[in-house]
């Protein structure tokens, strides 16, 4: 966020302080040694000033990862800040969380070594993932109101995951595919993530921003789906 | 502490980007001390330039007439179209004198996450003017940042097939004149070694 006559108001997310709003004073200036390593996204070392206020100080920032070949696609681009997004209204200012740190650190640094992997199965899987590391486990192997083992025809957030056909009239119809697209996004690397047809993906999406706001309140954006 | 007057001042000036409520003080005060004619001067320049200033209708820039004196100018070059964010950045770009063609403002860039798609730009007038046929180059002047990047390729994308006969170019991104090697970051440094060039 822009602010003053050259200074940047950033929110950052560190492994040891969970996410911090900071102010990089003379940031937009063109001679700033700031600036460009700034530039979000990027993954860089901050040294900080803790003044009087809420809001620290940048006083130096060492870039680990600038990730170049990230910002020359698209949909690259917005993949890495619907991620960033996503852990800004996920996670709250000074919750350390180590492992979620690493998942979008992995994520980012995963989508500038191969832009073009910037694909709805790989963002709807660090979704599922973001979340259960947030500490919300959907379940994905029965129905998570009566327990039966399926068949799963529908999804519910508020219930915490899939449902069977006699409970589904709380959630929403699913395609079939549904349940093991999630399983395998689960079980599998960033990498290797499936790739669902694009109204299986879809349904996923409702599936991950109705658990993040029934279990966690927070209001995730929706992904751009063709097809 | 102040009269209500001094405060409603305070407060106006407060709300100026940049100005925090000491600067505000200071600002209205100055005012005070001033002469009535330039007291007068200053509300007269604030009142006109809301009641006169609309964007131009062909490029969007600031203008008190309904097309711009750059888009009126027919010693520009009408074949080239710089495309910038925001006004400001044709000012920018004109005290350089190195641009002759013509400017179309978007009103923004695209920033997904803070709401703005490509519905909320100036994108389908640009279409227009390029549809007409008589330009050839169109400059992506758009910031070097992470939505005047998105902009820049989702306009490149976009031309492909709106106006395939139009080149599209985008401004060189490398070292500030004046700058130390030591201090640049790496992205733009990458990017000037990218774009060097024989001398």
């Amino acid at each position: 966020m822009k602010y003053g006559e050259a200074d940047r108001i950033l929110h950052v997310f560190t492994p040891e302080l969970g996410r911090r709003s900071v102010i990089a004073r003379g940031a937009r200036k063109p001679r700033s040694k700031l600036g460009g390593r700034l530039e979000p996204p990027s993954h860089v070392e901050l040294e900080l000033h803790e003044g009087r206020g809420d809001i620290a100080t940048v006083t130096g920032a060492t870039t680990l990862a600038a990730l170049p070949r990230l910002r020359e696609r698209l949909d690259a681009i917005d993949a890495a800040m619907h991620a960033c997004d996503d852990v800004d209204r996920l996670f709250g200012d000074g919750e350390a969380h180590p492992p979620i740190f690493h998942l979008l650190v992995n994520h980012l640094r995963g989508l500038d070594q191969d832009p073009a992997a910037a694909t709805i199965g790989r963002q709807l899987a660090f979704r599922l993932k973001l979340l259960l590391g947030a500490g919300i486990a959907p379940e994905l192997g029965a129905c998570a109101r009566c327990g039966a083992a399926g068949p799963l025809t529908a999804f519910s957030g508020a219930d915490g995951g899939l449902l069977c056909s006699g409970c589904e009239h709380s959630g929403f119809r699913i395609d079939p595919a549904l349940p093991d697209v999630m399983r395998a996004a689960l079980g599998s690397s960033l990498a290797e993530a499936p790739l669902p047809a694009p109204f299986v993906a879809r349904q996923f999406d409702r599936a991950v921003t109705d658990l993040a706001l029934h279990h966690l309140g927070a209001k995730l954006r929706g992904l751009q789906i063709d097809g | 502490m102040f009269a209500p007057p001094i405060q409603r001042l305070v407060a106006e000036f407060a709300k100026l980007p940049g100005v925090g409520q000491r600067t505000a003080q200071r600002l209205a005060l100055h005012v005070l001390r001033g002469t009535d004619e330039d007291a007068r001067a200053l509300a007269t320049a604030i009142s006109e330039v809301k009641a006169q200033i609309r964007p131009c209708e062909v490029c969007f820039n600031l203008t008190d007439t309904p097309v711009c004196r750059i888009c009126s100018d027919a010693r520009r070059d009408p074949t080239v179209i710089c495309v910038v964010e925001d006004a400001a950045d044709v000012v920018s770009l004109e005290r350089t004198h190195e641009f002759h063609g013509r400017y179309h403002v978007l009103g923004g860039a695209l920033s997904p996450l803070d709401g703005v798609d490509p519905d909320d730009l100036h994108l389908p007038e640009l279409y227009r003017r390029l549809r007409g046929g008589e330009v050839r180059e169109l400059i992506v002047a758009t910031n070097p940042t992470t939505s005047g990047e998105a902009t820049a390729l989702h306009l490149a994308r976009e031309l492909r097939s709106v106006a395939p006969q139009v080149r599209v170019t985008r401004l060189a991104a490398g070292l500030s004149v004046g700058a130390d090697l030591e201090y640049t970051d790496e992205v733009t440094l990458g990017r000037a070694l990218l774009g060097r060039r024989e001398l």
